[in-house]
C-alpha cells in the first residue's frame, strides 16, 4: 500500500516541514429555521505530510463538518463556506465541482463510521474494489483489478479473500465491512486519508483489531491521515498530532503526547479531568457545567468562556487567536501564558 | 461510598439468578446457565460485547423476556410468580433505564404526560406521587418548564434525566441501567454518574449497570461480571478484575481500552477472528477459537464457572487455565 517513490511516513519529517494541507480561517454556515448556524467559526490548522492528526471534540465541536469540508461533501442547507484549504498548493475551495470530483477518490479518500451505510448493498465486495481501481487506473483489465483487489483484502487482514470478494455487504460482519472500506480507501492511494470515527460502531475487541490494522498500515502509508474521534485514549495511542475542537473552533493543537501531558487550554484540561482513568471510587466524577453555545449565537468572543472557570473580561472582548506556547503547540486562549 | 453490604448478612440477595438459560426459537442460545447474585445496595457492573447476552439478561430481570430454564428470584421470591400474581407491583420494584433515552419517550406526549402516566397506570395515591415527582425533578435539576415540552425539544442529557425521573417516581428497589452514558459527551457523563451514585445513597437503590465503557464500570461498580457468548466468564470485585483479570477474554477486553496516560497503558492483546454466532457456539470453552492461550483441552471440555483458586472471596472464573494471559504494564 505504499506510494511508490514518495518517502515513508518515518522519513516525512515533522509538521514544521510544508504541511500537506493548510486550512486557513475556514468558516461554514448553514441555514436553519432558527437562523444561521455557525458550524465552523474560522478554523485554521495544518495537516503534516506522513503524520496522523487526531481531531477530537464533543457534540457541536464541528469535527465531522471539518472532514466534510475537506471532501467538499456538504449538506444542501449550507449557506456559506469561506476560507482556504490549500492542499499541496491548490485551494480546494476555489475549484469548481467537476475539478473537485477529480480530487475525491483520487487524492483524498475517506473511511466512514458506519460501514453498512457506506457500502452499497446491491454490489459485491469485488465490485466495490474494482470500481475504485478502475477510477484510479484508467483502462485496467478486470483480471488485473481482481488480482489487486484480492491483495488489498489480504493486506487488511481478511483471510479467504476470494470468498469475501463474492460476498455482499450484509453477509459480512461489522469488522469485516470496515476492513473492506479501509481496503477501498487504500486502493485509491490517496495523499490524504480521512477516517471519521471508524471504530466507534464496532465491538471493543473488533475495534482493537481495526486499530491494530490502522497502526500497522500507517507505517507503510506515506500520505497523511486525519483521524476523527471522541475517544482521547485512541487518539493518544494512534496519532502523532492532535487538534482539539470546541464549538466550531480549534482550541488547541500540537504533538499528541505534549498536548495530553501538558494541556494549555482550559477546555482541554477540563476534558482530561473528566476522563475517568483513576480507580478512586470515593471521589466525585468531574464534568464541565453548562452546555456548548448555541451555534446560532454570533461568534464575538471565546466560545468556551461561558463554561470556563478562568474566564475574564478579556475573554469576552474578542475571539482569542491561536498562539504558540511551545514547539508546534498552539492554543487559542488569551490567558494561556498566565495559567501555565 | 458503600457499594456492598457486609457479606456475612443473613438476608437473601435482592436478585438471585440460578442456572438461567434463554433460548430463542430453539436455536439461538442467548443465555446459557447464568448464575448471578445482586445484593441490596450494590452496583454490579456487567460488561460484554455483541452476542454476550447482557441485553437478554436485562430483559429477563425486568420481566420482558421469559427464561427457558433456571430461576430468577427477586427479594427471595421467584420473578415469574410475582409477575403472575401482581405484575404492576413487580414493575414498581424493578425499573429500567433504557439505552436510547430519547427513543424511550413517546414523541406524541409531553414530558409531563409521560411522567404522570405511571402514576395513573399504577393507581398511585395522586397527591403524594405528584409531590414526589416534583421533588425528583428538582433533585435531577430538571426545570419545571420541561414538563410542557416534547421529547424533541429537550437535550439528550435532559432526556436521560427524564428517564431517571420516570423510573424513580415508582420508588423502585432495583434499577437496571442499560448503557446510561452511551452517546453522552465525556464532559457531561460525570454529572449523570454522580447523580446515580447520590441516589443510591439517598434512596437505598441497587443497580445493575450495563456498559461497554470500561472506565465507567471501573469507577462506579463494586463488583463486575464479564459475559461472552451467553455465559458469565468471570466475576470479581471490580478493583481485582481490572488489576488482575483471571480470564483471557477479560484481559483482552481490558486491553482494548487505551489509556490517555502513558503510565497506565497495558500491552495490546489483539484477538483473532470474529465473535462467533450464538446459534452455533464453539465446542468446549466458547472462547477457545479466539483465545491466545488456548490448550487442546479447551476445545473439548467446557469449563464451569468456579471460585478462583487463590482464595479471593467473590471471584469466579470460567477457564481451565486462569491467569494465563497477563496485562503486563
Amino acid at each position: 500500500m505504499s506510494m511508490g517513490a514518495t518517502p515513508t511516513a518515518e522519513a516525512a519529517g515533522s509538521v514544521a516541514a510544508t504541511p500537506l494541507v493548510r486550512i486557513t480561517n475556514l468558516r461554514l454556515e448553514a441555514s436553519t429555521p432558527r437562523g444561521t448556524a455557525h458550524i465552523l467559526r474560522g478554523v485554521s490548522l495544518d495537516i503534516g505530510r506522513g503524520r496522523i492528526l487526531g481531531v477530537v471534540g464533543e457534540s457541536g465541536s464541528g469535527k465531522s463538518s471539518l472532514a466534510s469540508c475537506l471532501m467538499r461533501l456538504l449538506p444542501t442547507n449550507m449557506t456559506r463556506l469561506d476560507g482556504e484549504i490549500r492542499f499541496d498548493g491548490t485551494d480546494l475551495l476555489a475549484l469548481d465541482e467537476a475539478e473537485m470530483a477529480r480530487w475525491r477518490g483520487r487524492r483524498i479518500a475517506m473511511i466512514f463510521q458506519d460501514p453498512m451505510t457506506a457500502l452499497n448493498p446491491l454490489f459485491t465486495v469485488a465490485t466495490h474494489l474494482v470500481d475504485v481501481l478502475r477510477r484510479r487506473h484508467a483502462g485496467i483489465s478486470r483480471a488485473d483489478a481482481l488480482g489487486r483487489a484480492r491483495n488489498a483484502l489480504t493486506s487488511v487482514g481478511i483471510a479467504d479473500a476470494d470468498l469475501r470478494l463474492a460476498a455482499y455487504p450484509h453477509q459480512l460482519s461489522g469488522g469485516m465491512r470496515q476492513r473492506v472500506m479501509i481496503a477501498m480507501a487504500l486502493l485509491v492511494e490517496p495523499d490524504l486519508l480521512l477516517a471519521d470515527e471508524p471504530t466507534t460502531a464496532l465491538d471493543a475487541t473488533v475495534e482493537a483489531q481495526i486499530v491494530d490494522l490502522l497502526d500497522q498500515l500507517r507505517r507503510k502509508f506515506a500520505g497523511a491521515i486525519v483521524f476523527i474521534s471522541h475517544h482521547l485514549g485512541l487518539v493518544a495511542q494512534l496519532c502523532d498530532d492532535v487538534c482539539v475542537m470546541y464549538g466550531g473552533t480549534v482550541v488547541e493543537t500540537g504533538p499528541v503526547a505534549e498536548v495530553l501531558a501538558r494541556p494549555r487550554h482550559p477546555y482541554t484540561r477540563a476534558l482530561l479531568e473528566c476522563e475517568i482513568e483513576s480507580d478512586d471510587q470515593g471521589a466525585r466524577l468531574v464534568s464541565i457545567p453548562g452546555e456548548v453555545q448555541d451555534p446560532v449565537a454570533p461568534h464575538v468572543a471565546c466560545v468556551f468562556a461561558p463554561r470556563c472557570k478562568y474566564a475574564q473580561d478579556a475573554c469576552r472582548a474578542g475571539v482569542p487567536p491561536l498562539v504558540a506556547v511551545g514547539a508546534q503547540h498552539m492554543v487559542a486562549c488569551v490567558r494561556a501564558q498566565e495559567l501555565a | 461510598m458503600n457499594t456492598t453490604r457486609d457479606s456475612q448478612t443473613l438476608q437473601p440477595p435482592l436478585v438471585a439468578m440460578r442456572g438461567l438459560s434463554v433460548v430463542f426459537g430453539g436455536t439461538v442460545r442467548a443465555l446459557e446457565d447464568v448464575s448471578l447474585e445482586i445484593r441490596e445496595g450494590e452496583i454490579v457492573g456487567l460488561v460484554g460485547e455483541s452476542g454476550s447476552g447482557k441485553t437478554t439478561l436485562c430483559r429477563v430481570l425486568v420481566g420482558l423476556t421469559t427464561a427457558t430454564e433456571g430461576t430468577v428470584e427477586v427479594g427471595g421470591e421467584p420473578l415469574a410468580a410475582q409477575l403472575a400474581r401482581d405484575p404492576l407491583a413487580f414493575r414498581r420494584r424493578v425499573q429500567m433505564l433504557l439505552q436510547d433515552a430519547v427513543a424511550s419517550l413517546s414523541p406524541r406526549m409531553t414530558i409531563g404526560k409521560t411522567l404522570r402516566e405511571p402514576i395513573i397506570i399504577h393507581d398511585l395515591p395522586r397527591e403524594a406521587a405528584l409531590q414526589r415527582l416534583e421533588q425528583i425533578l428538582r433533585r435531577l435539576g430538571l426545570p419545571p418548564d420541561v414538563l410542557a415540552k416534547f421529547p424533541h425539544q429537550i437535550s439528550g442529557g435532559q432526556a436521560r434525566r427524564v428517564g431517571v425521573a420516570r423510573a424513580l417516581v415508582m420508588q423502585p428497589q432495583l434499577i437496571v441501567a442499560d448503557e446510561p452514558t452511551a452517546g453522552l459527551d465525556v464532559s457531561v457523563q460525570g454529572e449523570l454518574l454522580n447523580l446515580m451514585l447520590d441516589l443510591q445513597q439517598e434512596l437505598g437503590l441497587t443497580y445493575l449497570l450495563v456498559s461497554h465503557n470500561l472506565n465507567v464500570i471501573r469507577r462506579v461498580s463494586g463488583r463486575t461480571a464479564v459475559m461472552y457468548l451467553g455465559q458469565i466468564v468471570e466475576e470479581a470485585p471490580t478493583q481485582q478484575l481490572f488489576d488482575k483479570p483471571a480470564h483471557p477474554y477479560t484481559a483482552a477486553l481490558l486491553s482494548t481500552n487505551p489509556a490517555i496516560d502513558p503510565q497506565r497503558r497495558t500491552r495490546r492483546i489483539v484477538l483473532q477472528g470474529e465473535i462467533p454466532s450464538v446459534v452455533n457456539p464453539p465446542s468446549g470453552c466458547r472462547f477457545h477459537t479466539r483465545c491466545p492461550v488456548a490448550q487442546p483441552r479447551c476445545s473439548v471440555e467446557a469449563p464451569a464457572l468456579e471460585a478462583v483458586a487463590d482464595g479471593a472471596p467473590g471471584r469466579r472464573v470460567r477457564c481451565h487455565f486462569p491467569f494465563s494471559l497477563d496485562l503486563q504494564r
